[in-house]
């Protein structure tokens, strides 16, 4: 054999025999790409993490966990990620693994893999490695040592119970090195034993494991009834219901022993005790306490406590944090004595505690901004909710994989989402309620009375016969497509039990189908986005499948489609330059527009404009087409922007170009050329381009047209900042303007006001540039009562500094586009609505690189969806601990 | 008031004319819904309405806009004083956060969800952890409302994680269809194709159990939710198959609500125009149909809202009580403003106690007489149980509301002072009284979940608990 080729300098076998585990060598460029480690299938993980006590932990997530116990703990030495067997001793389940078993005679497939390192190459018997069985000679399987080969012996219908005839690797093929084994199984029969990555052996093993018995246990290093003892080091053990491809068990073997992910992915989840302090204690302690007066707008003091570089240059007193020193740091003395914050509650002890403690321990910032927003809501951010697909999703769903048109009937039946944090897709928000129930049902029975059904079962059966393997063969194959994935042995029987009841009352194969796409209609696996999402409580690669759905569902609000499907079945998925592939072909799919329209609607609530009803004093001339035309407007000019011109994604802010009706116009004040929804270049026209321009935005302040509201709005969803209630005492109701008093001077007095000025002057200025705008966005120079409207100002925006000077309307749209707080906003609005879930201070890192890459490839929509798609938050699952 | 009167007496056995339909259900049909139940049912619900009573109104007791729920006195615990600060969430809305922390004491935890479960939730799953009886509705949420920019402003029970525990009912319709409704699921159908649709709503109970059991591979929120579906689908089976067909002697179901709903309710938080006669005539249907609800034992657990927090109306109409007229009520005129600034909120923004608040008294006394009104009946003959005391004695009813002022000023000032009452749930608190407790909503909560003798306790595991043991009968 020759010497093996690792991709990493995984191992260095140190005299004693302990294992270290070092840095990556000049990585190879295929082990970079990689995402880690397959994980489709997982049903048995062992990886040995545990340096002490007699248990081995399944770390594979799948279901109850099948724990090893070790008796005889002198003869093993355990070490963090290896476990050394010296002597006679026994490793077996707890419990019978009928999980385990059960999985693999519903697939009919299998993979079992190892890293380990043999101790010599004289063991025999089989001595053995892994063994799901009862004794010497009764067995599902079990994977051995014969001296200088690996045997596998595996039961079938068609090998005796000792699962003979076995495959063995060829002579040689063994060697007392850390080595990576894996044997393969297809459904069909054909079985592989891989040797660090490569193809050793392969021949037919007939018959399907569906006489394994459930009541046998896992053992390591001996028989379950003794007598066959393997020495050697177990760094890896896993074992699949599937057969991994062949570029699967490479990458496997790239991975190396680490069982969780990449080793990129790995580093990532990790930060210091010092950044998880910053990251979940600081950053929100300051968001709570001290941003109101110290940000970049505020900056009481000069003191700016939002960003690194500002925060640790201090204030008109100079500096505020001396690292590694609370009591120099006037931070920290102002409170401790409850100076700080000034009128406002002071810090809770554990608040001081951690304020202390971080500046003690060298005052480490991660990242450059703080997001007040995403770090108060990771205080409490919760669980992980599977997503239920929204009724749009429902419909493009049914659409694609069953050729059915429901839109129309589902709209109407099914209950609406409810918005929640800005989105309708908001997983935790996707509640289920009976009306839900009896909708799935009742549009079930509709789609297949619009399906020819026999037909559409010919893409996956020839023949259409009651009789049980054809059935069966029928099911797993439709549901397959239908459920985004292969089905489960308990599933099929559960689909076969449907076709037999049809079957014994007399009905035929349409029937039979009928009934089944019904069933899978209303099943978890359709109406739901099932994953896994149980492990260590670490981020894990996504499934292939899981990732194949994602992708859709991200890019195109609708289920994976054969190829994508193809490619899931193929362990091609997670091969990072295959997945940008993917999304460069899918972001050329039609559906892949139509769901970016589904997020600017979505964002924008463009379906407030259903409702609006302005006072008819107020706004004489109003008609509800208007907003209607509002609508079309917005959406044209995003579709626009982002699809015709592929242009930057923050360029809908400025971009120089609308599309207006003759009835719009007019109402812009722009000469009306054409009939219907036409485009109009804004270069000459002064005061319109960018969404903000837009009635759709602009009829957000009401019939008095808000500064509040208007301004608000770009805080929060354009910087991604928040203000807190009204100071004490305050009167809120609005102050109307009047002759000589506009609203631009009331606003001007609230933000000069000692007691409103401290949040006001966060978020109203951001609106004086929109003051010439009326309530129903119509732009006049003066207001109703003849005073003369202003369009100019000065903002301070985060990461800018100083406060910067805009003459225009247009210039503040300029000035909106061109910073970098604002385009990470909307590179994080992407996002949220790509994850359907609220963004937390903790994604922060990823969103960071999500922004950057983008922007380095120009920032369109296509690359900042691309960048998402392709980052963790995407490709990995955050797992809970069981 | 053109509302004619429901009972569950009427309906079953069809005597006069009644404004709902109601379908013959089998639990119906059993002796314990027809004889009074020996055993009285642990329940719990949340009386919520919006915009809250400013604390210094509180203190004038039943003299002031409490007079409504003077003939209940003997049946409530009023209490003043009660402090909900740590619902405070910075930077959030004051009006969501206080709605939020109504009957959880739990800041919220995203626009629609809560810090923590709500005490009726807690309550149901302590008493009833497998379940309630098949068929019925485990958590009955309704309530009239406008104002709808944040779910927890009108929701009002929560699950422990914080997620809504079920889909409000907006419409008297809606609610009637949730809690009487038959499924046309088995309408017309022949035995055989009965038994094939059954057959196929086996395969799909198979799947949502395989993904609640140990084998899942879902995480502890993500199988809640499964859970949850299931429930819903096994209430969906008893509906579809096991019920009988609707009673022939059944009225109509209740007309379609003439109100404003959904989105065109809140038109971007800019308000709504509404008389008073349309506002309580929807309200007490759907008072009356919850109440309903109970009293055919339909349901044990849920929250009934009288407006959003923060609810944004421009009422009009001639507000009358015991006879005399209590105001004129003409929110838009009198604010001289459209939109919202013509809103019956502002009245609570402009609260100072050292002026006469003519207009806030005015819309609160009302909220009061509309609260009173759904615990009226269901403190009417037609609920007396086999102990001898009525279902609003038997039940642990809390009634809340988002804020102790409204005036936005401060936290202390918005979230101290929140009006809370509670009926004695069957002799285990105090009524009768108008007691200054002094306490956290927190505090006061798990006191009631003590008293309800439930294991689950509200807020952080290491808080120290300070019961109110004051108000323990």
């Amino acid at each position: 054999m020759k010497p093996m080729k690792f991709p990493y300098r995984l191992l260095l076998l140190q005299l004693t025999g302990a294992l270290l585990l070092l840095a990556p060598l000049k990585a190879n460029p295929q082990a970079e790409q990689s995402v880690g480690r397959t994980r489709s299938g997982l049903q048995v993980l062992y990886d040995f993490n545990l340096s002490t006590g007699p248990v081995v932990k399944d770390r594979s997530g799948a279901g109850s966990s099948i724990d090893l116990v070790i008796s005889g703990s002198n003869s093993v030495r355990r070490s963090s990620g290896s476990l050394e067997v010296r002597g006679k001793t026994r490793i077996q389940s707890g419990k019978e693994a009928s999980r385990l078993v059960n999985s693999i005679r519903s697939s009919g497939a299998v993979s079992i893999e190892a890293w380990i390192r043999p101790s010599k190459t004289t063991l025999d018997g089989p001595a053995r490695i892994l063994t799901l069985s009862k004794d010497s000679t009764n067995r599902n399987f079990t994977l051995g040592q014969e001296k200088d080969r690996y045997v596998l012996r595996l039961r079938t219908t068609k090998t005796s119970s000792n699962g003979l005839p076995s495959l063995d690797s060829s002579n040689r093929s063994l060697t007392p090195s850390v080595t990576h084994v894996v044997y393969t199984r297809a459904r069909g029969g054909l079985a592989r034993i891989y040797i660090n990555g490569k193809k050793n052996v392969e021949k037919n093993i007939g018959g399907s494991p569906s006489n394994w018995n459930g009541a046998y246990r896992l053992a390591l290093a001996d028989e379950l009834s003794g007598g066959r003892p393997w020495l050697g080091t177990y760094y890896l053990v896993a074992v699949y219901n599937r057969d991994l491809s062949p570029a699967e068990v490479e990458r496997n073997f790239r991975a190396g022993p680490g069982a969780k992910a990449s080793p990129a992915l790995a580093a990532r989840q990790k930060l210091t005790a010092s950044e998880r302090l910053f990251d979940q204690h600081i950053a929100p302690l300051l968001s709570r306490h001290c941003l109101e007066c110290h940000d970049a707008s505020t900056k009481k003091g000069k003191l700016d406590l939002s960003a690194k570089g500002p925060a640790f240059r201090g204030g008109k007193n100079g500096k505020v944090i001396i690292p590694g020193k609370a009591l120099a740091s006037s931070l920290w003395k102002l409170v401790e004595n409850d100076k700080m914050p000034k009128k406002r509650p002071s810090l809770s002890k554990e608040e001081k505690k951690q304020l202390r403690n971080w500046i003690d321990s060298g005052s480490v910032w991660v990242g450059e901004e703080i997001d007040p927003l995403a770090h108060t809501r990771d205080k409490r951010s919760g669980g992980t909710w599977l997503q239920r697909l929204t009724i749009d999703e429902y419909i493009e769903t049914v659409r694609d994989s069953l050729g059915v048109d429901v839109a129309e009937e589902a709209r109407k039946i099914l209950p609406g989402d409810q918005r929640a944090d800005g989105f309708s897709n908001t997983a935790y928000n996707l509640t289920v309620d009976l009306k839900h129930v009896e909708s799935y049902a009742k549009l079930a029975r509709i789609i297949v009375e619009k399906m020819d059904v026999v037909k559409f079962s010919t893409r996956f059966a020839k023949r259409q016969k009651l009789i049980d393997d054809d059935m069966r063969d029928l099911i797993a194959k439709m549901g397959r497509w239908l459920l985004r994935g292969p089905l489960q042995e308990h599933e099929v029987v559960s689909y076969r039990g449907i076709s037999t009841t049809v079957a014994s009352a007399g009905g035929d194969y349409k029937e039979c189908v009928e009934l089944i796409i019904e069933a899978m209609l209303q099943s978890p696996r359709f109406i739901y986005r099932v994953e896994n999402q149980r492990g260590d409580g670490q981020l894990w690669p996504a499934g292939e499948y899981e990732l194949a759905s994602r992708l859709s569902y991200i890019l195109w609000g609708s289920s994976p489609d054969q190829e994508l499907l193809k490619a899931a079945g193929e362990g091609k998925l997670t091969d990072q330059k295959f997945l940008s592939a993917q999304v460069r072909r899918m972001l050329n799919d039609p559906r892949a527009r139509k769901q970016s329209s589904r997020f600017i609607g979505e964002w924008l609530n463009l379906d407030r404009l259903d409702n609006m009803s302005p006072s008819r004093k107020l706004f004489p001339g109003w008609e509800r087409e208007l907003a209607e035309d509002m609508r079309r407007e917005t959406l044209a000019f995003f579709d626009d922007v982002v699809w015709e011109q592929k242009r930057p994604f923050w360029d809908l802010l400025n971009a120089q170009v609308t599309f207006a009706t003759p009835r719009l116009a007019k109402h812009y004040g722009i000469e009306a050329r054409g009939k219907g929804l036409v485009r109009y270049e804004l270069a000459s026209v002064p005061g319109r381009g960018g969404l903000l321009t837009q009635g759709s935005l602009l009829t957000i302040g009401g019939d008095e047209a808000s500064m509040v509201t208007r301004g608000l709005f770009i805080l929060t969803e354009l910087l991604r900042s928040n203000v807190k209630d009204p100071p004490p005492g305050t009167d809120t109701t609005p102050v109307p303007a009047r002759p000589g008093l506009t609203k631009r001077a009331i606003s001007e007095k609230r933000v000069a006001d000692a007691s409103c000025g401290g949040c006001h002057s966060k978020f109203e200025p951001l609106a004086f540039a929109l003051e010439k705008y009326d309530g129903l966005g119509s732009r006049h120079d003066r207001d109703e009562h003849g005073n003369p409207l202003r369009e100019d100002g000065k903002i301070s925006l985060p990461g800018s500094g100083k406060a910067i000077h805009y003459r225009t309307t247009a210039e503040l749209m300029d000035l909106l586009a061109g910073n970098e707080r604002v385009r990470e906003t909307l590179a994080w609005k992407l996002a949220q609505f790509a994850l359907g879930r609220p963004l937390l201070g903790s994604d922060r890192r990823i969103l960071g690189e999500i922004y950057a890459a983008a922007r380095k490839n120009g920032g369109s929509y296509q690359d900042l969806m691309t960048a998402i798609v392709l980052s963790d938050l995407v490709t990995s699952t955050r797992t809970e601990s069981e | 008031m053109k509302q004619k009167p429901l009972s569950r007496r009427m309906i079953l056995k069809g005597l006069g004319s009644v404004a709902i339909g109601l379908p013959l259900l089998e639990e119906m049909l059993v002796p314990s819904a027809f004889a009074r139940q020996q055993e009285i049912p642990v329940r719990a619900f949340n009386v919520f309405f919006g915009l809250g009573i400013p604390a210094p109104l509180q203190t004038e007791g039943f003299k002031g806009v409490l007079e409504p729920l003077e003939p209940l006195s003997r049946k409530l615990l009023i209490m003043r004083n009660i402090d909900q600060v740590r619902c405070d969430e910075k930077g959030i809305n004051a009006h969501f956060d206080g709605a939020s922390g109504a009957f959880t004491a739990e800041a919220p935890n995203g626009e629609a969800r809560s810090g923590g479960p709500s005490i009726d939730q807690v309550i149901r799953r302590g008493h009833y952890p497998r379940g309630l009886p098949p068929g019925m509705v485990p958590t009955l949420i309704g309530g009239t409302f406008f104002r709808r920019s944040r779910i927890s402003r009108f929701v009002h029970s929560y699950n422990p994680d914080g997620s809504v525990a079920a889909t409000i009912q907006e419409k008297p319709r809606d609610l009637f269809e949730r809690v009487f409704g038959t499924l046309n699921a088995a309408k017309g159908s022949d035995a055989r194709r009965l038994h094939l649709k059954r057959s196929v709503l086996d395969s799909v109970v198979g799947q949502y159990r395989y993904y609640t059991g140990d084998n899942s591979p879902l995480g502890t929120a993500s199988k809640a939710r499964i859970a949850d579906h299931l429930d819903r689908i096994r209430e969906y089976e008893q509906r579809a198959y096991r019920m009988k067909t609707t009673d022939p002697r059944a009225p109509e179901l209740p007309e379609r609500s003439k109100l404003k709903h959904g989105g065109e309710a809140d038109p971007g938080g800019e308000g709504i125009d509404i008389t008073l006669e349309e506002l309580t005539t929807e309200w007490r249907l759907m008072a009356d149909l919850y109440a309903l609800a109970i009293q055919c034992d339909r349901t044990r657990f849920g929250s009934l809202t009288f407006l959003a927090a923060g609810e944004r109306i421009r009422l009009k109409g001639d507000y009358r009580y015991a006879g005399r007229k209590i105001y004129q009520f003409d929110d838009a005129a009198q604010h001289n403003r459209s939109g919202s600034g013509g809103c019956s909120h502002e009245w609570w923004h402009q609260f100072d106690p050292k002026k006469k608040n003519e207009q806030l008294r005015a819309h609160a006394h009302m909220k009061m007489r509309e609260v009173a009104y759904f615990l009226q009946k269901i403190d009417g003959e037609d609920f007396r149980e086999a102990n001898g005391r009525t279902i609003l004695e038997n039940s642990l009813i809390t009634i809340s509301t988002e804020s102790g002022d409204g005036r936005h000023s401060n936290v202390k000032r918005e979230l101290s002072g929140v009006f809370h009452a509670i009926s004695s749930a069957g002799g285990r608190f105090k009524t009768g009284e108008i007691m200054d407790v002094g306490a956290e909503g927190i505090d006061l909560y798990n006191t009631l979940l003590g008293g309800m003798k439930v294991p689950g306790r509200l807020g952080p595991p290491k808080r120290e608990a300070r019961p109110v043991d004051r108000i323990r009968a």
